[in-house]
């Protein structure tokens, strides 16, 4: 868990420093709003494109708790 | 100045609705409304169809209509769920990708689930729960979250505990009856990092004891806990000239049964208008085997499927999904506004698996190519 943290933290650092920390003021966050700019998408793709996912590979998880499990994997 | 203020608290407002739909993640994930119910309720129904196949043989057809349901109520809770149907036919390997003839099944799952939301003025909380139900397996879910922001709505964080308790079966064998019972616990953050840049990471643990073994399976015998751990970077960049947004995530995993992958996902959003919206997307996923997985070389004396050196105690599987494998998938989705209150979607991926693609080449060798597609139609209304 130790090593996950590690190298997630350093990703995180070198993107955050890629896009130019800068947090905007209110007047600002136009773009922000853009339903594009939503990181989950549509529910019920998204769910199921994580549920195939799952199913054919050993990896799986890391969006969240309360997910189902199934016998197909 | 009255114009001006109320301005920039619509604005406000909207980037916190914002950075609740960016928490809002697939199976009952982090959401976090930390600003307000939604205005709007919404109801979506989708038809989804999915194959998949190895060369010379189709495996998988799943058939699955789904619907889904959001519903504000007053200024402080919301209520969703979803509901949906999977209908299974095909064969699936019993070790490595050989079928024998007596595993092809047609079975159908049903699951629902449903939760409550509750929001305050800087933070919300949720309680959930999930069934899914099919002839030789159940599971049953239940999840609470927590979500509160900054002052200056820059900063989200959420925290999220789940436990499950599934019951397994087999139509092989009408007297297996085992259980496996998982905690689940996320926590995470999401920042504006710019007035074009969101950023999200989250890290999950999964500890679970029971039986973990595939009853379709053979030989397989796998230890009785998993523990599983993963980190998600996600990054979400606009590029407002191009009416365009970049997605870009990256997923860490690891667990003790010694598979560690590596996922990247980048997806392109472009936007003609109001109305019609393009997304290309692309996958790649690199895998390590499991430690107790073995390539396909049978033992001399038993031979296949069994392995050098089986003696039916110590764990060992020949399920493909446990090699090292590289993967990688293209997707295509359509979106189309009708109007204030109607919209379309279409989508249509392609996934190919190949041992060969691990990176670095070295994946699990004498494992015949694996491919899937799948579509997926759907319709939304809000109310």
């Amino acid at each position: 868990m130790q090593r996950i943290i590690c190298i997630t933290y350093t990703a995180a650092s070198l993107a955050l420093a890629g896009c130019a920390w800068a947090p905007p003021q209110p007047w600002e966050k136009g773009a922000l709003a853009k339903p594009a700019m939503t990181m989950g998408g549509d529910t019920l793709s998204q769910r199921f494109d994580q549920h195939v996912y799952s199913s054919k590979e050993n990896a799986s998880g890391g969006y969240g708790v309360g997910g189902g499990g199934c016998g197909c994997n | 100045m009255a114009w001006e203020e109320a301005a920039v608290a619509a604005t406000e407002s909207r980037v916190g609705s914002v950075l609740a739909a960016a928490l809002l993640l697939p199976g009952v994930a982090i959401p976090a409304h930390a600003e307000s119910a939604p205005e709007q309720g919404s109801v979506e129904v989708q038809a989804l169809d999915y194959r998949d196949w190895q060369p010379g043989l189709q495996r998988i057809r799943v058939q699955a209509p789904s619907a889904h349901v959001l519903a504000p109520i007053g200024s402080r809770w919301s209520v969703e769920g979803s509901l949906v149907s999977d209908s299974v036919s095909g064969a699936s390997p019993r070790h490595h990708t050989a079928v024998s003839g007596a595993s092809r099944m047609s079975e159908r799952r049903n699951a629902a689930d449903a939760a409550v939301r509750h929001y305050g003025e800087r933070e919300d909380w949720s309680l959930g729960a999930a069934y899914s139900n099919e002839h030789d397996y159940r599971s049953r879910t239940v999840s609470g979250t927590y979500s509160w922001s900054t002052e200056d709505n820059n900063r989200t964080w959420n925290i999220g505990l789940g436990h499950s308790g599934d019951t397994i079966g087999s139509s092989d064998d009408p007297s297996l009856h085992a259980h496996r019972l998982t905690w689940q616990a996320t926590a995470g953050v999401t920042q504006v990092a710019s007035a074009a840049d969101l950023v999200q990471w989250s890290l999950g643990l999964n500890v679970g004891r029971g039986t973990f073994s595939d009853p379709y399976k053979f030989p397989d015998i796998r230890p009785d806990h998993r523990n599983q751990a993963t980190s998600l970077l996600r990054w979400n960049h606009d590029l407002g000239a191009l009416d365009a947004v970049v997605r870009l995530g990256w997923r860490f995993y690891g667990d003790s049964f010694g598979v560690r992958a590596n996922t990247l996902d980048a997806a392109w959003v472009q936007s003609f208008g109001d109305r019609l919206q393009l997304t290309p997307s692309l996958r790649y996923t690199t895998q390590r085997a499991a430690r107790f997985y073995v390539d396909p070389v049978y033992s001399a004396s038993l031979g296949e499927p069994f392995p050098p050196g089986y003696d039916g105690q110590h764990p060992v599987s020949e399920d493909q999904r446990l090699s090292a494998f590289g993967a990688l998938s293209a997707g295509l989705r359509v979106d189309v506004k009708l109007d204030a209150r109607w919209r379309l979607d279409a989508s249509v991926e392609r996934y190919e698996q190949r041992g060969s693609w691990r990176l670095g080449g070295d994946g699990s060798p004498g494992l015949a190519p694996f491919s899937a597609r799948w579509f997926q139609l759907g319709v939304a209304c809000s109310f």
